[in-house]
């Protein structure tokens, strides 16, 4: 186990930006909020782990220097985490082995992007692209929609899920991000709504694809020696695994499944010792809605997720809640910041204090799961409330 | 503020060097594993099935079967899977307007590397 404490945390608002503020407002408005979240001071502070996806992006080489700059933290151990749409949540992780190694007291990991207002969505679509292999996939302009349509093509192939199965969750997700401030798509639309909306790459429909979004997200990470009152209260990271796949698609034995997922999964089990059987709670990188079915059954969640999905075992009211928070679906994906708001979220819930939408009652295990690529590289989290 | 960036890469192609060159012909070069046989294309420097480092080029047909294609606003991509190769590769096809699940390896447009199908009727002869 690892005993890190998630000592607060934060996030802006994820959107299309049109208010003028730029990623460096983001950034300090998330981290302040977060350091005071956690009780703590800026000065407190003694290691920055940012997450930022690409330079093309927020146009800054250098950003944990940068953004350490901007936050008026001097002298202390600052790094910059990439990993794809697993930037976020990679970031999480290295911040945590630092805590866990004894090299830092206190870590601020600071997730940001601005994948929605400095570029045109052309333009970030043609870098998306190359988040695969550049040299074989990327060049040719395939786009994320594409490899993942092909992906789910398989999956439904070998499950029966379907068109429906992926409008449900693209609706469920939507509804959830009702009841969430900070979320970038909270619609109230049906499945005709899901149907009616424009083909993007067969089977995946505009409103099965999650937007481009602006924003920032930030955890402070501790040793709960490290934190004035024991971490009393506050969940802890009780598990962590990463595990990666074949970057092409087509060298995989079964490129509908996410097989990655549950290595990663099994690592983070054994370190927590816990079972599945345990979580009551996740946050799933549903890219699209079809991923998130998909992402399930890589976990191994269920025996037979599109089962439990028809049976509603993953509804606010179900068995398993996923993505009360809205999902990157409901809301928004701004890369970098994507994996720690999903961190975040879970451990909000398990203190019984989400800002969104509830859990019945905080289970004893939560479960966050991002990816890059394709579920190329994978991290996972589970996260323990305080007993 | 408004910042344009313009960037013209040059991509040295380092051991697929042959391979690229090939592409840019038209004509596909798949790499074999000399421990356990593996043909791959694309190729890869390290075996993708038993992490063998001695590689050896081999030559393929060029000619493709269809597994699966996702058309989009960007261009239609399918998972094809080439003649004398023990995987799937992604590709851009050609001629996207057909329907055919079978075509042939064609020089990517304008040198870009990438594989690129053009989807034809299985007994064309196109050698």
């Amino acid at each position: 186990m690892s005993g890190v404490v998630v000592a607060g945390g934060a996030m802006t608002p994820f959107n299309r930006r049109k208010d003028g503020s730029g990623m460096r407002d983001w950034a300090r408005a998330a981290f302040f909020d977060a350091v005071s979240d956690a009780r703590l001071e800026a000065r407190d502070i003694d290691a920055l782990v940012v997450a930022s996806e690409s330079d093309f992006f927020t146009l800054q080489l250098n950003p944990a220097a940068l953004i350490a700059d901007e936050l008026g933290l001097f002298g202390i151990a600052a790094q910059r985490v990439e990993g794809g749409g697993a930037s976020g949540h990679l970031a999480v992780h290295a911040g945590a082995a630092m805590v866990m190694a004894g090299r830092a007291r206190r870590v601020a990991v600071l997730g940001l992007e601005p994948s929605a207002s400095h570029l045109p969505g052309a333009a970030v679509g043609a870098l998306y692209g190359l988040s695969f292999d550049a040299w074989t996939d990327g060049m040719t302009g395939v786009d994320a929609t594409s490899l993942y349509a092909l992906s789910v093509q398989a999956f439904m192939e070998e499950t029966g899920a379907g068109q429906d199965d992926f409008a449900a969750i693209a609706v469920r997700n939507r509804g959830n991000a009702r009841a969430n401030p900070n979320a970038h798509l909270p619609l109230d639309i049906a499945a005709a709504d899901v149907a009616a909306s424009p083909v993007i790459a067969q089977p995946y429909r505009r409103l099965d694809c999650s937007p481009l979004s602006d924003g920032a997200a930030c955890v402070i990470l501790a040793g709960a020696a490290g934190l004035p009152d024991g971490g009393a209260g506050r969940a802890r990271i009780a598990g962590m695994g990463v595990a990666n796949d074949r970057v092409r698609l087509g060298e995989r034995a079964r490129p509908g499944r996410f097989e990655a997922k549950g290595v990663a999964m099994r690592r983070a089990l054994a370190e927590a010792g816990a079972t599945v059987s345990e979580i009551g709670l996740a946050e799933i990188y549903d890219s699209y809605s079809g991923a998130q079915l998909q992402a399930l059954d890589g976990l191994g969640l269920r025996e037979d997720v599109v089962r439990a999905e028809r049976e509603g075992v993953f509804a606010a009211d179900g068995a398993l809640p996923v993505n009360l928070s809205g999902g990157l679906l409901g809301q928004g994906a701004p890369v970098g910041a994507t994996g720690v708001a999903q961190v975040l979220a879970c451990a909000l819930q398990l203190e019984d204090r989400y800002f969104g939408r509830r859990v019945a009652t905080p289970p004893r295990y939560a479960l966050a799961d991002t990816h890059g690529g394709v579920a190329t590289l994978n991290a996972v989290s589970l996260l323990e409330g305080a007993r | 503020m408004k910042y344009r960036l313009t960037l013209d890469y040059t991509v040295p192609e380092g051991t697929l060097a042959p391979y690229f060159d090939a592409l840019r012909q038209g004509r596909a070069l798949a790499a074999r594993c000399a421990s356990c046989g593996t043909t791959s294309f694309p190729p890869r420097p390290v075996c993708g099935a038993c992490g063998g480092r001695e590689m050896a080029w081999q030559a393929l047909t060029g000619r493709a079967r269809v597994v699966r294609r996702a058309d989009s606003e960007n261009g239609a991509f399918a998972l094809a899977r080439f003649d004398g190769a023990d995987e799937l590769a992604t590709v851009a096809l050609a001629n996207p307007a057909e329907r055919q699940a079978a075509g042939r390896l064609v020089a990517p447009p304008d040198a870009r590397p990438g594989l690129w199908l053009h989807l034809e009727n299985e007994d064309d002869d196109h050698a």
